[in-house]
């Protein structure tokens, strides 16, 4: 009863006549078609026909599927634009992830398409870096990775200052992702990220504090007594965690061969000499390591561009930690002792480099051999 | 991919509000932990600091609650976190434009957090706040580090007086006003001082020095502040200290309803907290009063200032202040001469112009004049005044209004500095007490009296009388008299002789008495010149005493004067020959305390009253040269109904007086009567009983009227085992 009422109701309606009202507009038929738009562009079948009629003519044109989509009338830079945001802005992590996957995708295109820029990619993407959800963190390294070295290497300081506050995070996974980051910026550009004002010291700071081997916590703690302080929660020694330091001394020993890596003068060429007095200069910056406008840098905060400068404050303010806890990471031994004695070898080979540093370490040499000793006895 | 599990702990530790807690409970062993968020912080506030203006919200909020971790464990960790508080104040010093409001809010919260701890010292966090809340164009900012402020002064001066504090604030705030005389930066320290001054916390001559400093300013708004303060700050402060004397708790209810309510540590720890402001309410009591002097007395050199304030935003013509400003201006110039009694002869000129029933608020005008007035006013000073407002508002022409300010601004001037009225205007005034308009009648009769009394006018320009002697000591004397008197009519006859000549003694004492008590109340104000005119008034059958004594004995006349010194000399022996003895001390007090209280209560209408009341600083306002205008007015309805309304429980609906009286009855949380609790039974439950009733023998009915009637014979009450 009640579907034959149903049915006799719509029946009805296919033959209701619409109420005409004063002042509205009358409703469009069901069949209608609104032929008012105006096209701007061509149809893409008159697009591909025209490109290979101009391709024949103009062979240095490049035709990928940006082209073909500018051509199509899809307004590309609105889409990366609103892409980024999503990236950013977005509640949900699927669509932050996507949103990255798709400016990857941009990224890597040959040519490059990127309309909004290094600078502002980079500004607005890095606080992803610290991202609660793990899928996003790995797809942002993977944008990372997409980005042409010569592009990051003026931002490296900016970077180097969200990789440090992710190093130093609550989470433990964070603070793996972050290493990864770090790893890769060593890679792309190793003598900016060590050079850096803040980039020696304050990020072997993080390392040291991320390790446990910091002297400026002991301090504070002014522990009396033959027992050292618990290792709490975050340090717990278990397998993941091994690996996650093993991961540690690996990158920090990557790290410090950038910084201790020799410098190879460049041979001598009578037009750079002239070009770099009379010439405008064209990097960023030029004389940064002046520090004309920033604010006053303290010790930690400063530039310390050349290798004799990092060998220096190194031995002054880290060996002796770093040592220590190099040290105890090899007696660990497994995952993490590997890692340490990789770590051990880069020491080394920057004191041999070294002449002061080499007679340095033959006594810390035989001092460790009789801790050793001593150990073993 | 599946959700990862997650270890409880790490879960817990991945906030840090839950870190925070840890850090607190057990700073040894999270060390580790703090110098990583240390750390954390770092990163994050050079990150912000190398694009403020462009921080993404992620990194302030991350940067927010980093800030709020460190600031709330800065103080277990002095050596890592020695750097944090120089950090805060670079950051909201050099950022304060276009930090985020909320990262903002937090830093000042962070900042007098660390005051709080002791981290820092109050200079420090004063000296960081006060410059942006002086260049801030932000209202939310400027409110928020203006109660920072005012907090953490009244913080640091709570237990004792923190002079050294003071004095740096006083400093900063006199330089603020000093440095840059047209700018609105002086209000702030308006502002500040004048709320300091309300609490109590500022009482010396320095806050009064940086607002007289306001007063010179070339602001108009700060000006305007300045002398506000001066006319109203003393009464603000009066006002604070009655409105926190007003929580005043009963201790028989709070005693009472211990007995009563349930036992709880709640309400044990309630009655503990209200027994203790009440023992703290106790010794404040008891405590001696703080002496406060108002700011007017506190001014240094108070004719130069005067002068200046004068000159400056009055005289010179290129001041282009509001008429309000300008008025209000010159009420504090024009009280200043009156209670330090200066001397500025071009202020009287000046008034001149200001004097015309056209002039827009010219009563504030002529209240300003009669404030100025004093008894080393030169007469021919303001003689021209008084002539021009009597030409200008009285004459049976003007208004009645009009005409009555007149008369009343002519009789406060005159009662300040009698010299300034002639013959023949004092006459001329005079016949206004025939007028038809009550205003103008009362304005009148107020003031001739005191000038014709005469006794007045007898004081040359410059003279001063001189007060001598205690006050009270003839009542004293008097009632030593009369006690002697009772002792020698005790005593027997032989005295009756002794006894006569003591009743004529008295008598002429009595007379005499009058005078020089008259005399007394004179020299002391301007004001009691009326309270004397009224002992006039009351005393006629002294008067009259006097008069019939010298148509009596003619030949005493020229002696007259003559007793009256003599008399003089008696009292004044009497406190030089005999020592007061305690008694005689409380005696005094006594009898002084009486006459006041005679004189209050005698026939003394209202205003006199609040004359008497009235003390000499407050000056003479607006209100009271229009106060004679108001008398014969009719009240229009709204005020009638406004006054009938006044003070009756607001009737918002229409209810019945009961209705309302229950309902606050309610509210008031008390609780209902039996009869109350009757009428409102359910029904239901109370018809079983109504059905039995009728279901009754007759016997079973008389039974229980005969119980009742035993019952209300007996106290009316039910025992236990009775009907």
């Amino acid at each position: 009863m009640g579907s034959s009422d149903k049915k006799k109701r719509e029946k009805k309606k296919d033959f209701n006549k619409a109420k005409l009202k004063v002042g509205k507009a009358k409703a469009k038929a069901a069949n209608f078609t609104d032929t008012s738009f105006k096209s701007k562009c061509w149809s893409s079948l008159i697009s591909l026909l025209l490109i290979d009629t101009l391709a024949n003519y103009i062979p240095a044109i490049v035709v990928n599927q940006h082209t073909l989509a500018a051509l199509d009338g899809v307004d590309l830079v609105g889409l990366f634009k609103q892409h980024l945001n999503q990236a950013i802005n977005s509640k949900s992590d699927k669509l932050r992830q996507e949103a990255l996957v798709q400016l990857t995708k941009d990224l890597s295109s040959k040519p490059i398409f990127n309309p909004v820029g290094v600078p502002n990619l980079l500004t607005k993407l890095l606080p992803l870096i610290t991202d609660s959800v793990a899928n996003v963190r790995t797809n942002f390294l993977k944008l990372l990775r997409a980005l042409p070295p010569s592009d990051v290497a003026p931002h490296v300081e900016k970077i180097l200052m969200y990789i440090r506050g992710g190093m130093t995070h609550l989470s433990t996974d964070i603070r793996s992702d972050t290493l990864s980051v770090l790893e890769w910026l060593i890679e792309v550009c190793p003598d900016e990220t060590v050079s850096c004002p803040g980039g020696w010291l304050k990020t072997l700071n993080s390392f040291s504090s991320m390790l446990g081997w910091n002297p400026s916590v002991a301090s504070t703690l002014s522990v009396k007594g033959w027992t050292s302080a618990t290792k709490t929660s975050l340090n717990k020694v278990s397998k993941k965690n091994g690996e996650a330091q093993a991961k540690q001394i690996t990158i920090l020993a990557k790290f410090l061969e950038a910084g201790f890596r020799p410098e190879t003068p460049l041979p001598y060429d009578e037009q750079r000499y002239w070009d770099s007095i009379y010439r405008m200069p064209t990097i960023p910056n030029p004389f940064a390591y002046l520090n004309l406008w920033g604010a006053q840098r303290d010790e930690d905060g400063e530039m310390y561009p050349d290798r004799i400068s990092r060998v220096q404050v190194f031995e002054r303010k880290w060996r002796a930690a770093i040592k220590t806890g190099v040290m105890g990471a090899k007696q660990e031994g497994g995952v993490i002792g590997r890692a340490a004695s990789v770590l051990d070898k880069v020491l080394r080979t920057s004191a041999a480099a070294d002449g002061e540093g080499v007679r340095k370490m033959v006594v810390e040499e035989q001092e460790t051999v009789e801790e050793v000793e001593e150990v073993e006895a | 991919m599946p959700k990862r599990k997650v270890a409880a702990l790490e879960k817990v530790d991945a906030d840090l509000v839950s870190l925070q807690y840890k850090i607190r409970r057990d700073p040894k062993s999270y060390a580790q932990e703090f110098y990583d968020q240390w750390l954390a912080y770092d990163a994050q506030r050079q990150i912000f600091i190398s694009s403020p203006s462009s921080a993404s919200s992620e990194d302030n909020k991350k940067f927010h609650d980093l800030v709020d971790l460190i600031a709330h464990c800065a103080d277990l960790y002095p050596d890592v976190t020695a750097p944090y508080y120089d950090q805060l104040k670079e950051l909201l010093t050099q950022h304060h434009a276009v930090l985020n409001p909320d990262l903002r809010e937090k830093v000042v919260g962070s900042l007098s957090l660390l005051r709080r701890k002791d981290v820092i010292d109050s200079t420090s966090l004063l000296t960081t706040l006060f410059p942006i809340l002086i260049s801030t164009p932000s209202k939310s900012l400027r409110s928020l580090l203006y109660t920072k402020i005012i907090s953490d002064l009244r913080e640091s001066n709570s237990k004792a007086t923190n002079h050294k504090l003071n004095r740096t604030i006083q400093t900063v705030l006199h330089n603020l006003v000093t440095s840059d005389r047209t700018s609105t930066k002086g209000m702030w320290a308006c502002r500040i001082t004048r709320e300091l001054w309300r609490r109590q916390i500022w009482t010396d001559a320095r806050p009064c020095d940086v607002m007289k400093e306001a007063c010179l300013s070339d602001n108009e708004k700060v000006v305007v502040g300045g002398v506000r303060f001066f006319l109203g700050g003393d009464k603000e402060r009066e006002e604070m200290e009655d409105d926190s004397s007003d929580e005043e708790i009963d201790v028989k209810k709070v005693k009472h309803q211990g007995t009563i309510n349930k036992k709880t540590k709640k309400r044990q720890r309630v009655m503990e907290k209200a027994m203790e402001k009440i023992k703290k309410q106790e010794r404040k009591k008891h405590a001696p009063h703080p002496l406060n002097f108002s700011a007017l007395h506190l001014i240094h050199d108070p004719q130069g200032f005067a002068e200046q304030l004068f000159q400056k935003h009055l005289q010179n013509t290129k001041c282009k202040f509001s008429l309000d400003n300008k008025l209000l201006v010159l009420q504090l110039v024009t009280r200043l001469v009156g209670l330090h009694k200066l001397t500025i002869i071009s202020l009287y000129p000046w008034f001149t112009k200001y004097l015309t029933p056209k002039q827009p608020s010219v009563t504030s005008f002529l209240a300003s004049l009669a404030q100025a007035t004093h008894n080393h006013v030169p007469p021919d000073a303001i003689e021209p005044l008084v002539i021009k407002i009597a030409n200008e508002f009285v004459s049976e022409a003007s208004a009645a209004e009009v005409a009555s300010a007149g008369i009343n601004s002519i009789r406060e001037v005159a009662l300040r500095q009698p010299l300034c009225m002639s013959e023949t205007l004092l006459q001329d005034l005079v016949m206004y007490q025939k007028s038809k308009d009550k205003g103008v009648v009362m304005a009148a009769k107020g003031g001739d009296m005191g000038l014709k009394s005469g006794e007045v006018k007898r004081l040359k320009f410059g003279e001063e009388q001189v007060e001598s002697g205690i006050e009270g000591i003839e009542l004293l004397e008097k009632y030593k008299e009369e006690q002697r008197l009772k002792k020698l009519a005790e005593k027997g006859e032989d005295a009756d002789g002794d006894a006569k000549m003591e009743d004529e003694d008295e008598d002429g004492f009595n007379s005499d008495e009058w005078e020089v008590a008259s005399n007394d109340s004179d020299s002391s104000t301007g004001w009691i010149n009326v309270e004397h005119s009224d002992d006039e008034d009351e005393g006629p059958p002294a008067a009259k005493k006097q008069r019939r004594d010298s148509s009596a004995a003619p030949d005493l006349i020229s002696d007259e004067a003559m007793a009256a010194a003599a008399e003089a000399n008696r009292i004044s022996k009497l406190a030089m020959t005999t020592i007061l003895t305690p008694a005689d001390l409380a005696k005094l007090a006594e009898l002084r305390r009486e006459a006041q209280l005679d004189k209050m209560t005698g026939n003394v209408s209202k205003r006199r009253q609040e004359l008497i009341n009235k003390h000499i600083e407050d000056g003479v306002t607006a209100d009271d040269i229009e106060l004679p205008a108001q008398i014969g007015k009719k009240s229009t309805k709204e005020e009638r109904v406004a006054m009938a309304k006044d003070g009756k429980p607001g009737r918002e609906e229409h209810k019945s007086t009961q209705a309302i009286r229950k309902s606050k009855k309610e509210a008031e949380g008390k609780s209902s009567t039996n009869k109350e609790k009757a009428r409102k039974k359910n029904f239901l439950m109370t018809v079983g009983k109504a059905k039995a009733k009728h279901k009754r023998s007759l016997v079973d009915t008389k039974k229980r009227l005969t119980a009742h009637i035993a019952r209300s014979k007996s106290g009316g009450r039910r025992r236990n085992g009775m009907n």
